[in-house]
């Protein structure tokens, strides 16, 4: 441990494996420590599942749940998006070989105590239990809209200015009512909550590009799911920063970030050992006294021995519950995964509800969700604190990710690495250094 | 889409920091050896996959270096998934290289279940009159693993010697034992993979 580094990364979350990867593909000398003997922090995935339920204090699983090695379980529900930020990171590294995919299987949207499925093109427009006649119509011409919507051609824009108009005017434009802004909003736009109505409406019809482009990709849905859990992810890029010289260390507590003058960082210790850096990349929580706390996301992990009704027996699904049916600021978040992706034993599905936490009962805020779920064999709610850093990180060279929020997805996951890298090394990552020409097995 | 697609075998090297793991890759890849250990040469290298024919069929070595990861901190679990093989490796010269391949089999065993397992044991050529680890040790230790150790080889990658025989049988075993499997695998509950181009969905419509 005693040399000098570009950077020393600390913990093996997604985000910070992502950023080892970049520094280390881009030349730097990259230490990359764990405090867990294992790789992935937050977003590993709990296996076997015996570890789960000790880690949740509860007593042992018995034998109907198969065997404990079987079980992958992620401790934080994500989907990747098929023409999302993530693939195109995946794509780029050549990550994407260490790793293979299912397309989740369904999306649907709650609405009036019951889920339909999210229409997405002008077809299922026009089937959906969603909208009444001539909504349907009115909704058929806005996702036309969209679809023909180029940023660069003001043709496509018809009379509308989308960069200083906000997007409730867009609405109102094609007439579309309360409900169905908000599906649109909430399960194709992926917003969390309401704010959007009044932004430029450009953000949010490339969100809705973004659904449908991903959607046109595989097919089902717009989602990917890595087989064995998300938990593969972090474990790619790791691979790929060793490959390009990083070191790992796992299992090494870090008992203080040492800094210098002008309070710029100059190494970290770990007990009497101390590692010279000149940046220091890590999660909030080596840096408790450097992130400030911006909310609580309440998630609650469920092992079921059956599908969700009403999915058609999806063995995948994400189910959206927009804030307002269920008279919340924030939406509630239902994904489903099971054995067909190794994460369960035989049989076996996880669901996962998750939501930005409002109140001092966050149990109660998730039961909409859970009611869509029918039994569960087993529970464990967790309630986490999600932290931000307090400054950019420009005069210590010490580089916070933010916690993982409660989006279903990894859009922001991947601003948020993308904004840090251009941060901590002044430019934007050039993919043109890693090389393809070795490894490169696909045909 | 007409191409019939040559099977292609992940095959991965497991075993203690410094037994030649990487040499192994490199005689693979291209056929030279480097005295000191220089991670440049290797650097940016994930796998590199080769053709070998057996009995009529071509199947694809699909060769995965550790890139180092267990210097410090273990390797990941991802990197035994997906294998179809895995090759333990030790250094002839060192015994205690030997004596902890049990730890490495078990990650093998826990991670890569259905992996057929063969045993290497390198630099051949710094055997002296007196060999460290006998022949009959190696033997005791496949017993001991009541035969799940496929096949057992020595080589040198500093002369070359054993490697391309090594890499040869380990070829031919895997088309024998999985002669049956290889045709089955298409039905098999798979995922894909993601690539760049837009023709890459795998129709998998269960209607």
């Amino acid at each position: 441990m005693d040399e000098e580094y570009d950077a020393i990364v600390l913990g093996t979350g997604l985000k910070e494996c992502i950023l080892s990867g970049m520094l280390s593909v881009s030349g730097k000398k990259v230490l990359h420590v764990d405090r867990n003997k294992y790789y992935g922090g937050e977003s590993a995935s709990i296996c076997p599942l015996e570890e789960l339920f000790t880690k949740f204090g509860a007593p042992a699983p018995d034998d109907s749940y198969g065997r404990g090695r079987d079980w992958n379980v992620d401790l934080i529900p994500k989907f990747l998006m098929a023409n999302g930020q993530l693939v195109k990171l995946l794509i780029h590294t050549g990550v994407t070989r260490y790793l293979e995919f299912k397309s989740v299987e369904g999306s649907y949207v709650y609405k009036g105590g019951k889920i339909s499925k999210v229409p997405v093109d002008q077809k299922e427009a026009l089937a959906s239990d969603l909208m009444g006649m001539f909504e349907k119509r009115r909704f058929r011409n806005f996702l036309i809209y969209v679809q023909d919507f180029q940023q660069d051609d003001p043709k496509t824009w018809k009379d509308f200015d989308p960069s200083t108009a906000d997007m409730q005017a867009l609405y109102d434009k094609f007439g579309l009512d309360k409900n169905t802004q908000d599906f649109t909003g909430h399960a194709l736009a992926l917003f969390r909550d309401d704010e959007y109505l009044k932004r430029p409406a450009i953000d949010t019809i490339k969100r809705i590009k973004l659904y449908s482009d991903s959607l046109a990709r595989y097919g089902k849905s717009p989602y990917l799911y890595p087989m064995y859990g998300l938990g593969e992810l972090p474990q790619g890029f790791a691979r790929l920063s060793a490959i390009y010289g990083g070191t790992y260390m796992l299992d090494k507590p870090i008992d203080e970030i040492v800094v210098g003058e002008g309070g710029k960082v100059v190494g970290v210790r770990s007990g009497d050992e101390v590692a010279k850096c000149k940046q220091v990349y890590c999660d909030p929580t080596y840096v408790p006294d450097r992130v400030r706390k911006k909310g609580r996301v309440v998630r609650c992990i469920c092992l079921m021995d059956h599908p969700i009704s009403n999915t058609r027996d999806a063995l995948s699904t994400q189910i959206i519950i927009p804030q307002k049916q269920v008279g919340r600021n924030s939406d509630i978040y239902v994904s489903l995964v099971s054995y067909t992706h190794q994460v369960a034993a035989k049989g076996w599905f996880i669901a996962m509800v998750s939501t930005t936490v409002e109140t001092d009962n966050p149990e109660n805020e998730i039961k909409p969700g859970l009611e869509l779920l029918g039994p569960v064999r087993q529970k464990f709610i967790s309630v986490s604190d999600y932290y931000e850093p307090t400054d950019e990180g420009l005069q210590s060279q010490i580089f916070i990710s933010q916690s993982y929020d409660a989006t279903t997805h990894f859009e922001t996951t991947c601003l948020d690495v993308l904004d840090i890298f251009k941060r901590g090394t002044g430019e934007e990552f050039d993919f043109s250094k890693i090389k393809h020409e070795l490894g490169d097995e696909e045909q | 889409m007409a191409t019939i697609k040559i099977p292609e075998q992940k095959v991965i090297l497991c075993g203690e920091y410094g037994v030649g793991k990487s040499s192994l890759f490199r005689r693979f890849t291209n056929d030279t050896f480097v005295t000191a250990t220089d991670r440049k040469s290797t650097l940016g290298l994930d796998h590199y996959a080769k053709t070998y024919r057996v009995s009529d069929r071509d199947l694809k070595l699909q060769l995965w270096d550790t890139g180092g990861m267990e210097r410090v901190a273990s390797i990941t679990s991802s990197y035994y998934k997906f294998a179809e093989a895995a090759i333990l490796v030790f250094a002839l010269d060192n015994p205690a290289s030997f004596h902890v391949l049990s730890q490495h089999l078990l990650d093998i065993v826990t991670y890569a279940e259905n992996a057929k397992i063969f045993l290497c044991g390198n630099k051949s050529d710094l055997l002296d009159d007196v060999p460290q680890i006998t022949d009959a040790e190696i033997e005791a230790f496949c017993e001991q693993c009541h035969n799940l150790i496929t096949g057992t080889y020595k080589t040198s990658c500093k002369n070359g010697q054993g490697i391309d025989e090594m890499f040869s049988d380990i070829a031919y075993q895997l088309v024998q034992s999985n002669r049956s499997r290889l045709e089955l695998q298409s039905m098999e509950q798979h995922g894909f993979k993601i690539t760049p181009t837009e023709e890459t969905a795998e129709d998998s419509c269960l209607c």
